[in-house]
């Protein structure tokens, strides 16, 4: 075992561990924002773990992350609108996803410095660019930015309500 | 006017296939001719497809 | 070689399994089946099976979670027609029933 897979199990037990709590204690704001947490930090570590056993073909796990786990995200914050808007915001939702951001950086850069001039350094950057850019929207989304999408779908969720009230 | 729209039409599915080819070079794990004539195929499919998805959402 | 990560792993999915079977409220369920599903893609990485956590995350990550949502949805649609409305929001929906 070493440094890399050490520094994967250690940001594994930490990060993954705290977000599963958060997704399953706690209002319904904080289990959202955590489970969108969970695969921003689960990325860098895979990608740690590629370069802990010297095979960069497991990069590609940490590039089809930073692609899907937003878009998870976005399923929850899109059929989740209505209720997410009722609870009211839990304050406190920036710090930790702004960190989470900080984190999956710091790695890629290092695992880039590591790596070398090479293709393989450019395709660590693109997924960096995907991970970071990818959770920030994801974060946007679910704290109710992208104002039509969420409006209008918590706008249709009440008229359903109404329209099946009348009906 | 159609002759300018053929032009503005194929610039724009040659950038979209610039740009996927690019990012086909960089997520391959090894260069070699085969590999480039599937990823130049692949890129043309998804360049054409690119240009009607944005055609579709900006309705033009 | 690898022994502490494996059993971290392994600790991870114990707990996030666990979890996703004491909430109760299939919405809740769904968000922490998510967490499941990541830690079960990283559970078959560190066994070497890196083509079963790409499908793992592929399936787990977007795919599950809308299926899941879209039924518990379609459910309480069809509960709320034929019951009325059992919102927890609706105040103005039941007193519209009462004046019927």
């Amino acid at each position: 075992m070493n440094g890399w897979t050490t520094t994967a199990t250690v940001a594994l037990a930490g990060g993954l561990g705290a977000t599963l709590w958060g997704a399953a204690t706690g209002p319904l704001h904080r289990r959202a924002v955590a489970q969108n947490l969970a695969s921003a930090v689960t990325a860098p570590a895979l990608l740690l773990l590629a370069q802990g056993y010297g095979r960069p073909a497991y990069v590609d796990l940490a590039l089809v992350l930073a692609l899907l786990g937003p878009v998870g995200t976005l399923v929850f914050a899109r059929l989740l609108a209505g209720e997410l808007a009722d609870g009211g915001q839990s304050p406190g939702g920036r710090g930790p996803t702004l960190a989470v951001a900080a984190y999956g950086a710091l790695v890629v850069v290092v695992l880039c410095a590591v790596t070398g001039p090479s293709r393989a350094m450019v395709k660590l950057l693109v997924v960096g660019v995907l991970l970071v850019a990818g959770n920030l929207i994801a974060s946007k989304a679910l704290s109710g930015g992208f104002g039509t999408a969420g409006a209008s779908a918590g706008k249709n969720a009440g008229q359903e309500r109404e329209s099946n009230g009348r009906g | 006017m159609r002759p300018w729209r053929a032009v503005r039409a194929s610039g724009e599915v040659t950038v979209w296939w610039a740009a996927l080819f690019a990012l086909w070079l960089v997520l391959i794990s090894t260069v070699d001719p085969l590999e480039l004539l599937v990823g130049a195929a692949v890129s043309l499919l998804g360049a054409l497809a690119a240009r009607a998805g944005r055609r579709a959402v900006h309705d033009e | 070689m690898d022994d502490p990560l494996i059993v971290v792993t392994l600790l991870l999915v114990a707990a996030a399994a666990t979890a996703a079977v004491a909430v109760r409220d299939p919405v809740r369920q769904a968000l922490v089946l998510s967490v499941l599903g990541l830690c079960l893609a990283v559970l078959f990485t560190v066994l070497q099976a890196p083509d079963v956590g790409l499908s793992q995350l592929a399936v787990g990550s977007a795919l599950t979670p809308l299926l899941l949502m879209l039924a518990v949805r379609r459910v309480g649609r069809r509960a709320k027609g034929t019951t009325g409305t059992t919102g927890t929001t609706g105040t103005g929906d039941g007193e519209r029933e009462k004046a019927r």
